[in-house]
């Protein structure tokens, strides 16, 4: 798609329009205006516009809004993405600009001599594209959330969670999460002792906590029955902190003991704006370490005690995948924009 | 200052004047190919009243004893922007089912043969019960309430599509117990013996057939998302749960020491599970062409 240029060439043009104005004024005593035709919706605005919307600081003359040749003759229409950009810059021009406007405003537009139409054009009277609807710039999110185990099928751990992450940009942002667990034997976990005659060795999770840094590269907006449009986008999730397991015992005569374990994450997860102040999310991160099992041989003459346990204990890499839910707060409650729209 | 000013003044008003004649006619601007389009597009109608054919891979989502990887195909036409028939089928065979980790970890640590005297299975008693889905399948109607479009990475521009089916799930399980194993004549019954007496019920599971072989008709839920890559392809993910009775280990479930339906209790080791997979495809929309909403 061909971009869309909207420059504001005040400095110059504004001595060319004043130029233009007065020789007008001299020569026929009117003013000239656009072709009705080619700018209907603007003739419309302006009728309408806000009082000072047709006069810009800095220019005495009205901003001109130009759209550009297209470069390759690309279609416009393809897959309905608006993929236009849209340059508010203030371009600079060579010098000796003054014919060049001139004979730019020749072939750019009829010039009609009559009544006096005034058509303020402004570049703030016409919506070109939506803003995002929720910025997340130096903004901190509180994230109460809850989780459960998606990947184990001996025992399921439920974790309640928080996290506090602060958005450095709209994309970027670093957090602290802390989570505490309970767990639920699965089916399983009676099948392979009751069908088997095993009993499996499982550890439970008790606490764990994190630094996180969050990047957002996937925005958009979905409509609900056609109804109603959400606003949502995806973000990944890469962090390292720590936290703690704890054998379960297969024989409740002997002790168990704790594990602390270094747990980098990753993980992904979807994000919906209901309000400018609170979100919904859900996602999936995977907590990854090297956790410490019970020893298979235990009996009152071998590994009898927690310490001698933990010394020969198994140790296998663990990917704890969860799946998170939750609904965020975010401080400040609201937010400018403070680009053009 | 305020002579060139004048002048220039002049010479404007003089190109004006000339520029007057030719307004009139009608001159050309210059414009881009927007001039024409309209303000608001008309939405692409990506899925109503088309064919959708995918070809699809399953994986198993955390089972407990046998993955199952599966390929295949789901055909579904679209009755509308919102309203979808469909079937999805997939097979799976040789190497696309293989053992969990819990079965891996099991498996060794049970003995090598098989001792009646003990309620351990053996390794290949353990084995045999276990039972595969070469086939499975649903048939369908689904529901997609929400659409829209994203950018990703600022960059792309992708339309998208969340659905939500429901309906009916096949799936077809067997379990091979050679009668080696398995060959337990009455398990859980008395049975007559050679010389006329009455033989009691061995009480020993592991040598009763599964009974988790067959034709299973169950429910079927789905959801997923349509990121549509095109006017006519789209990156189709799902995740699926095929509902129906199921006893995967084919052991007993029940503590009832054999395997099959309980006459006493109504019990049966066979009951009803999910069965959840994960789905990836590339969905081809059929017309390759895409209408607008008018």
């Amino acid at each position: 798609m061909n971009a869309i240029r909207m420059r504001g060439t005040i400095r110059h043009r504004s001595r060319s329009l004043l130029v233009v104005a007065l020789g007008l004024a001299l020569a026929a005593g009117s003013a000239f205006s656009q072709p009705k035709k080619d700018n209907k919706p603007a003739d419309k605005k302006g009728d309408k516009a806000p009082k000072g919307s047709a006069a810009p600081k800095g220019g005495s003359a009205e901003e001109g809004i130009e759209i550009d040749e297209p470069k390759g003759g690309g279609s416009g229409g393809g897959g309905g993405s608006a993929g236009g950009t849209i340059d508010m810059e203030e371009e600079e021009k060579p010098a000796g600009t003054l014919e060049q406007e001139l004979s730019a405003t020749n072939t750019q537009g009829a010039v009609k001599a009559g009544e006096v139409k005034k058509t303020p054009i402004s570049w703030k009277d016409i919506l070109v594209v939506v803003r995002k609807p929720f910025l997340k710039v130096r903004r901190t999110e509180l994230y109460p959330f809850v989780a459960v185990t998606m990947n184990d099928n001996m025992i399921t751990h439920y974790a309640v969670g928080g996290e506090f992450a602060y958005y450095l940009t709209d994309v970027l942002a670093i957090g602290v999460e802390g989570q505490y667990y309970a767990h639920n034997f699965n089916e399983p976990f009676d099948l392979v002792a009751r069908q088997a005659r095993r009993l499996p060795t499982v550890n439970q999770y008790n606490w764990s906590a994190a630094l996180d840094f969050h990047y957002v590269p996937v925005y958009g907006k979905f409509a609900v029955f056609d109804r109603s449009l959400v606003a949502w986008e995806v973000f990944f999730t890469a962090g390292v902190g720590a936290g703690q397991s704890e054998v379960i015992p297969r024989d409740t005569k002997f002790p168990g003991f704790t594990n602390i374990l270094i747990q980098p994450n990753a993980g992904a997860a979807m994000r919906f704006f209901p309000t400018k102040w609170l979100t919904l999310t859900l996602g999936i991160r995977d907590y990854m370490f090297i956790d410490k099992f019970e020893p298979t041989n235990r009996s009152p003459t071998m590994n009898a005690t927690a310490a001698e346990a933990k010394d020969n204990a198994d140790s296998a890499f663990i990917n704890n995948i969860m799946f998170q839910i939750g609904i965020s707060f975010w401080l400040p409650t609201s937010f400018e924009y403070t680009t053009f729209r | 200052m305020k002579t060139p000013i004048f002048l220039a003044a002049l010479i404007g008003a003089t190109l004006v004047q000339s520029s007057v004649a030719r307004a009139d006619e009608g001159s050309k601007r210059r414009l881009n190919n927007l001039h024409n389009d309209v303000a608001v597009r008309h939405r692409r109608l990506l899925v109503a009243n088309r064919f959708e054919f995918a070809p699809l891979f399953e994986s198993t989502i955390n089972p407990d004893f046998q993955h199952i990887l599966g390929a295949g195909a789901k055909l579904e036409y679209h009755l509308g922007d919102m309203l979808s028939l469909g079937v999805v089928g997939l097979v799976s065979a040789g190497p696309m089912q293989f053992n969990t980790k819990l079965t891996d970890r099991i498996v060794p640590t049970l003995e090598t043969s098989s001792d009646d005297m003990t309620r351990e299975p053996s390794q290949s008693e353990f084995n045999a019960h276990l039972n595969k889905m070469p086939v499975h399948g649903a048939a369908y109607i689904s529901i997609t309430p929400w659409y829209g479009k994203l950018a990703a990475f600022s960059a792309a521009y992708v339309a998208f599509d969340f659905y939500f089916q429901a309906g009916v799930s096949y799936a077809q399980l067997t379990s091979d117990c050679p009668s080696s194993i398995c060959d337990d004549p009455s398990p859980g019954m008395p049975r007559p013996g050679p010389g006329g007496e009455t033989i009691p019920a061995d009480n020993n599971p592991n040598n009763d057939p599964p009974l988790n072989s067959g034709t299973r008709i169950g429910l079927y839920l789905g959801g997923g998302v349509h990121v549509f890559l095109s006017d006519f392809l789209a990156l189709d993910l799902t995740i699926r749960d095929y509902a129906f009775s199921d006893n995967p280990s084919g052991a007993d479930y029940n503590a009832d020491l054999f395997v099959g339906h309980n006459e006493t209790t109504g019990d049966d080791d066979n009951r009803f599970l999910h069965h959840l997979f994960f789905g990836a495809g590339i969905s081809i929309m059929i017309p390759f062409t895409v209408k607008r909403t008018p």
